[in-house]
């Protein structure tokens, strides 16, 4: 079931999260090039922590430190049914 | 012991993140108004991730979460239970609602009073160990007396008045009302010594930039503090209970409100 969480304000991430048939991570940010690495890191622990694979994750992030990015993921995958 | 109180909404990163630079003593930081229904269980995940990785350790923080009536209440006390904070900021509490939070949880509780019964129930409420202090909670007081908040607050001045008598023979603390208008400083300067000199211990605060004047009038002013310093040190010379000073009479109560300034000015600077 296509979830999501967030919003696009700043300091602030907005994720969608879908049902997929591997597990993908897509990320739009303005600070990709300094903080890509760090946002597809959270973004993944956070699926392990979870256990949860097969998915589409689309990250629209607007300066969200790590605690927002892991917050929003968890809320979309909750009401998306994938973790309880 | 805090002055300012500030609301910080707990769906937004930026103001969660931004906490410790806005010089409240203590944040309160919101589950119930300013989340709608449908975030609250994102303010829920964002304030439970908050506090694991940023919490500061200076301030007093504290979690107001939704009435016992409202569907959310279960979760959110079952979530802030887990949560290393100074207490709940329980509103719309009545004497019924506060127990039942308690039972609940082994956190302090700060009832918001705002409604009449939770004014009569305050009493009572003060007799649990547990409750911290009282908030007063003006609009939506008013609104259930269905009468006009005015700026001058004479139609909650026996509201104040109750909550700080209750508060001060319970040793509690006694917190008053936010002032809403966020641009009216002359007004907030007003209300804040009004607050002040009726007895109130500190104030609620809805904006950051009302959080310098509430602490500076909430902090001992340089002619209180002079004045209690020479109480104590006469004290100290007589060495007796009670003794004249400038013609009158000071004894034992007078001697310990002295005491309590000094202190209160000590705690209040070493922030």
């Amino acid at each position: 079931m296509k979830s999501f969480a967030g919003t696009y304000e700043s300091s602030d991430c907005f994720i969608r999260v879908s049902p997929f048939d591997e597990t993908k991570i897509q990320i739009e940010s303005s600070v990709m090039e300094q903080f890509g690495d760090a946002i597809l890191k959270v973004i993944s622990n956070t699926l392990k922590q979870y256990n949860v694979q097969n998915v589409f994750i689309e990250c629209f992030d607007k300066g969200a430190l790590d605690y927002t990015i892991k917050s929003r993921l968890t809320t979309a995958l909750r009401r998306g049914g994938y973790i309880e | 012991m805090s002055r300012s109180y500030l609301f910080v909404p707990g769906n937004n990163p930026a103001m969660l993140q931004q906490m410790d630079v806005f010089e409240a003593d203590a944040i309160i930081i919101d589950l119930e108004d300013s989340v709608l229904d449908y975030d609250k269980d994102a303010a829920l995940d964002l304030v439970h991730n908050f506090l694991a990785q940023l919490r500061p350790q200076h301030l007093e923080v504290f979690i107001r979460i939704n009435a016992v009536d409202h569907p959310q209440f279960t979760q959110d006390i079952k979530r802030v239970n887990e949560w290393k904070i100074d207490g709940i900021v329980l509103p719309k509490a009545t004497l019924y609602s506060l127990q039942l939070a308690a039972s609940k949880t082994t956190k302090p509780i700060i009832p918001i009073l705002e409604t009449p019964m939770g004014i009569l129930d305050a009493r009572e409420m003060a007799t649990l160990p547990r409750v911290l202090g009282f908030l007063l909670g003006g609009e939506d007081l008013t609104k259930e007396l269905h009468i006009a908040r005015s700026k001058e607050g004479k139609e909650i001045l026996y509201a104040r008045q109750h909550i700080i008598m209750v508060a001060s023979a319970y040793q509690k603390r006694s917190i008053d009302t936010p002032f809403v208008s966020t641009k009216d400083f002359e007004g907030l300067q007003e209300e804040a010594s009004f607050a002040k000199a009726i007895g109130f211990s500190g104030k609620a605060v809805i904006h950051p930039n009302h959080v310098p004047i509430i602490n500076r009038i909430f902090l001992p002013s340089e002619e209180e503090l002079q004045e209690a310093r020479r109480i104590l040190k006469k004290a100290k010379e007589v060495g007796s209970g009670a003794f004249s000073l400038d013609g009158k009479m000071v004894d034992k109560p007078i001697i310990e409100k002295a005491r309590s300034i000094i202190k209160q000015y000590e705690i209040y600077t070493r922030k």
